[in-house]
């Protein structure tokens, strides 16, 4: 007879996992407010330029009076000479897409177009608040920004935004 | 009949379901923020009128060539860091000048800021006149079917209108402002790299940001910064930012002129 029980053979406790949803739903809180939707995924390389005191997009994103433009080169390589200067465009949303979903400048009128009248009327703005945002690679030559701002004048679609990396204040 | 218990509903896949919606989050969604710098277009005119000369000390040229070199006001510069301090100087050189200095400066070659622009000073009278004059002419205008033309006298009466409503904002009678032709012009060849493009841009930003700011504080004890993200999520203006902020934009206007690369 003895006062000490012999050591029962005993695995190690379950860890108690009750809390695990609400860690889970904090983190899922936590990345529903702190992020954006992406508006698509271009098939062009886009490695934004650097810049200071850049306006912040976001509230015109949430009001959907903004439209996206990236200009870059082809993610396939193969297509790469098919554009002038290597550069190609991709447009978020277009109605048809072309194979690849790359355009050169003068698919840009229609697009914005197609864009603007498919929108409902009531939140409509007119066509020139109605904000462009080019993001274009750092490499890209000038003339093509400038290819752009020609078929933007041409329907009055006047505001223009140049899209950089916001450095923020140095 | 006997208390039963209700059976407890198993919980156990709760952290299975919000996994699932945490991870589609984590995909379908970006963390970095989209920023950019605003430009107005010029609206397209069929038959633009003429443009009277401008005077060199107007104009803020800033050229680019295919190399990535940089050229500010005809001065080759080395480092695109100082383009924001030149504009600053562009603008600040002769803000100082009281009138009777401005009159007698700007005819004098050897002063070193003759090749600035010069401020005017123009009182709530002098607007009421040039608004009843550019009336007439766009009426004029309108007389000869001459829309193009009348349009742009009307343009200068909302300009002028918005200094109006700048005075009147502010509560002063004379308003200091730089001259209405002086620009910034941004040069640029077919090659110059978006790079270069978007820094010369984002100095701009820096300088016209600066200046604001200063006249933000002075006069309304705030951040242009905040105000400007303030006005920019408030869609129907409810905290009464856009008339201050159109001060500032009258005060020191961001009138930029980017010209397409020839052929």
């Amino acid at each position: 007879m003895s006062k000490f029980r012999k050591e029962e053979k005993k695995g190690a406790p379950g860890v108690n996992t009750s809390s695990l949803p609400d860690i889970v739903f904090m983190l899922l809180f936590f990345f529903m407010v702190a992020t954006t939707t992406k508006e698509s995924d271009p098939t062009v390389k886009v490695e934004r330029p650097e810049g200071v005191r850049a306006t912040d997009l976001t509230p015109y994103k949430q009001r959907s009076e903004i439209d996206f433009l990236y200009l870059g080169k082809p993610s396939n390589p193969a297509r790469v000479d098919d554009f002038e200067m290597g550069y190609a465009m991709f447009l978020d949303n277009v109605a048809q897409p072309q194979p690849g979903d790359l355009y050169t400048a003068n698919m840009i009128s229609r697009w914005k177009k197609d864009k603007y009248e498919s929108k409902p009327p009531r939140m409509v703005e007119p066509i020139e608040n109605v904000i462009t945002c080019v993001k274009a690679d750092k490499g890209a030559p000038s003339i093509l920004i400038f290819d752009i701002r020609d078929q933007l004048q041409s329907i009055d679609a006047l505001t223009v935004a140049y899209a950089v990396s916001d450095k923020g204040a140095y | 009949m006997a208390k039963r218990d209700i059976p407890e509903i198993n919980a156990g896949s709760m952290a299975d379901i919000a996994f699932l919606l945490l991870i589609f989050f984590l995909v379908t969604t970006t963390m970095d923020k989209d920023t950019a710098y605003v430009r107005q277009i010029p609206k397209k005119l069929d038959n633009p009128p003429e443009t009277p000369p401008i005077e060199d000390r107007n104009i803020c040229e800033i050229r680019a060539n295919s190399q990535n070199a940089l050229l500010f006001r005809n001065e080759e510069l080395e480092d695109p860091n100082e383009i924001s301090e030149k504009i600053l100087e562009f603008y600040r050189m002769n803000e100082v000048l009281t009138e009777s200095q401005t009159e007698a400066r700007i005819q004098q070659s050897s002063y070193e800021g003759y090749n600035y622009p010069f401020y005017s000073f123009i009182t709530l009278k002098g607007i009421e006149d040039a608004i009843e004059k550019e009336y007439k002419l766009a009426e004029e205008a309108e007389a000869v079917d001459n829309y193009d033309i009348a349009d742009f006298h009307y343009k200068s009466v909302d300009d002028w209108k918005k200094k109006q409503k700048a005075l009147q904002t502010l509560g002063i009678n004379e308003l200091k402002e730089i001259h209405p032709q002086a620009h910034i012009r941004v040069v640029v060849q077919q090659r110059t790299e978006y790079k270069l493009f978007a820094k010369i841009q984002s100095e701009i930003e820096e300088a016209i940001y600066e200046l604001r700011d200063d006249a933000a504080k002075k006069y309304f004890v705030e951040s242009y910064g905040v105000m400007k993200t303030r006005r920019a999520m408030d869609k129907a203006d409810e905290q009464g930012d856009q008339p201050k902020l159109d001060v500032l934009k009258v005060l020191y206007p961001d009138r930029i002129i980017e010209v397409r690369p020839k052929k």
